[in-house]
């Protein structure tokens, strides 16, 4: 059976061209792409096919699938109408039991190379923490991974193992990366990832028929290049010098930084303050709330939110650098003193002798 | 045929390239005492810089990471630029603080005997041992150091080599992670994987090792207080005139030994 492209899918579902080239041109524009390069998303359209995806769920808490379903440039169901075919989800797919598996199954058989696989979730090294219908969690996601022509790791848990990997990591969880190593993955982090980046990096793949370029971590440069902090709506607040020193002072009420409130913004990679949530609405620093740096590795174990720490190298414990730094030299001038005491003592002594 | 050659030349040849470190300069001022020049005008100019930039690091740094005041001006924010100049003054001084160290380490080659140390023998660390017991007031067989005895020498390894690399790399880092993709960005962005891979991790590097700086300081002053006090050889002002007054017999048989 030939399948169709995705402007015939477009044109069957009642739409116009016009709506076509609409599409592909917010589309061009999420991703990031000039506008002189949106005929490359168009021409791309309307030779590819719909790309068949598997969406797996480990350790996860379908945070990720509903921020996708909340994608609002390129809307999601012309995502998943006309760019992708989603042939197995467990929070989306309709069928369920042995229909839905029977789906997978076809994917895998009929589509090697070609299927996209999204991961939710972090993987447990110890089995017995998740097991489905008698297969382990790492067996399915090997067995579907073995085909798949990209997989993208959605989310923090699938990333960097996020949550369940928190300390004390009861379930020795893991990011994906820990077990496949031959395929090309993409990290997508978030905790949820941002629904127009979770989109824009499946259309990025349509349209290029490649990975779009990653930074030296494994994420989309075009979503994850930057810092909050560097494209804060408050940062010319942080620079003048000007801060809220609490939720209720004037400063919050007047939008001032909430880097002493403890915004992780400078140390977190994310496209939230260009891109924003919910259509481009707003995002946690702009409605008042401190960045909790959700899409950085260990974000949970990087001291608790609202407070900036430092980590103690190799652990997954963090201090207030100033108070234990200014305890230190504390000790070490007591230190001093002592031994000088002592020195001036010993001194005397020999001028008697 | 082989090419004769000329034992004589080839010895002095061996002799430029392993050329042994520079005495530093006596002056003799009575049959016992002599002023021996131990830290030449690099060193000194070298050491305040150091001490400065360190001071101006730490109170900008600390701002940085926790600002303690905040902008007079309670209003809109183009009226201050407090944190900006901070941070300004902060980037100016790291660049100063690295230059200098590049111009010292320059001198470890260049310099005289004292402005150098090599940990690679095992009488350095059995003289660092002697030290320690020497400080914990220990019967010891620590000898008398003109310059600096193998004990700091340890210290300036420890805080001023590995230290301030640390410091830099992992500063550098930072400054330049908004722009991976410039030169400078580029030059640095390995810096991460060093460090823990996130920016949080490296962040941490920079604040934790910048206190270690401060307590460095605080035991440097002490020892050189102490040491000015029982030596009674001008310690405190030789980092300002670079000569300190040692006997005669200790200046010169130290150079024997050599």
């Amino acid at each position: 059976m030939k399948r169709k492209t995705i402007l015939e899918e477009v044109l069957d579902r009642g739409f116009t061209r016009r709506d076509f080239l609409k599409m592909c041109t917010a589309l061009a524009a999420t991703m990031g792409l000039d506008f002189s390069q949106t005929d490359q998303v168009v021409a791309a359209m309307e030779k590819n096919q719909r790309v068949p995806v598997i969406w797996l769920q480990f350790q996860d808490c379908t945070g990720c699938s509903e921020s996708f379903i909340r994608s609002t440039h390129p809307k999601v169901e012309s995502v998943l109408l006309n760019m992708i075919s989603l042939e197995y989800s467990e929070a989306l797919s309709a069928a369920s039991g042995h229909q839905i598996e029977a789906a997978l199954e076809h994917v895998l058989e009929h589509y090697p190379g070609e299927y996209i696989l999204a991961v939710e979730g972090s993987l447990p090294t110890d089995d017995a923490f998740l097991t489905v219908g008698g297969v382990s969690a790492k067996e399915t996601f090997l067995r579907a991974a073995k085909g798949a022509k990209a997989i993208i790791a959605y989310g923090s848990c699938s990333s960097w193992g996020g949550i369940p990997a928190a300390y004390p990591n009861p379930t020795k969880a893991k990011p994906i990366t820990h077990f496949v190593k031959d395929k090309p993955v993409i990290l997508v982090p978030g905790c949820p990832p941002i629904a127009e980046v979770m989109t824009g990096v499946i259309a990025h793949i349509i349209t290029f028929g490649k990975l779009p370029e990653l930074d030296h971590l494994g994420r989309p440069k075009a979503f994850y290049r930057h810092r909050i902090h560097d494209k804060c709506n408050r940062r010319a607040y942080f620079d003048a010098g000007l801060f809220a020193e609490s939720f209720d002072d004037e400063g919050a009420r007047q939008g001032y930084c909430l880097y002493k409130v403890g915004c992780k913004g400078p140390t977190t990679y994310n496209s939230c303050a260009e891109m924003r949530w919910n259509g481009g609405v707003s995002y946690p620093i702009q409605s008042g709330n401190p960045c909790i740096g959700c899409s950085e590795k260990g974000f949970w174990d990087n001291g608790p939110f609202f407070v900036r720490r430092a980590k103690i190298p190799a652990s997954q414990t963090t201090i207030n650098p100033e108070t234990v730094g200014a305890i230190a030299v504390g000790v070490t001038a007591a230190g001093v003193a002592a031994h000088a005491m002592v020195t001036a003592m010993k001194k005397k002594d020999e001028h008697h002798d | 045929m082989s090419i004769p050659t000329n034992p004589k030349i080839e010895q002095k040849q061996t002799q430029v390239v392993w050329k042994r470190s520079r005495k530093a300069k006596n002056i003799e001022l009575n049959d016992e005492m002599v002023k021996v020049y131990v830290w030449e005008l690099p060193v000194r100019i070298f050491h305040w810089i150091n001490a400065f930039s360190i001071i101006v690091l730490m109170i900008t740094g600390v701002f940085i990471g926790r600002p303690f005041v905040s902008a007079s001006i309670q209003e809109e924010a183009y009226y201050s630029f407090l944190m900006g100049w901070a941070r300004y003054i902060h980037f100016f001084v790291a660049f100063l603080f690295t230059i200098n160290l590049a111009v010292r380490w320059y001198w470890v080659y260049k310099g005289n005997e004292h402005a150098t140390s090599n940990p690679f023998r095992f009488s350095f660390w059995k003289e660092a041992f002697e030290t320690i017991k020497y400080y914990l007031f220990m019967k010891n067989n620590k000898k008398h150091y003109i310059g600096h005895n193998p004990l700091a020498q340890l210290s300036y390894w420890i805080f001023i080599g590995l230290g301030s690399i640390i410091m830099m790399f992992t500063g550098y880092y930072l400054l330049f992670e908004p722009q991976p993709e410039s030169i400078y960005g580029k030059m640095f962005m390995w810096v991460a994987h060093l460090f823990g891979g996130d920016s949080y991790s490296v962040r941490s590097w920079h604040h934790l090792v910048a206190w270690g700086f401060i307590i460095f300081t605080v035991v440097h002053v002490y020892m050189a207080f102490r040491e000015d006090y029982l030596q009674r050889n001008g310690t405190m002002s030789s980092i300002f005139t670079g000569y300190k007054i040692e006997r005669k017999k200790e200046a010169l048989g130290e150079h024997d030994e050599k």
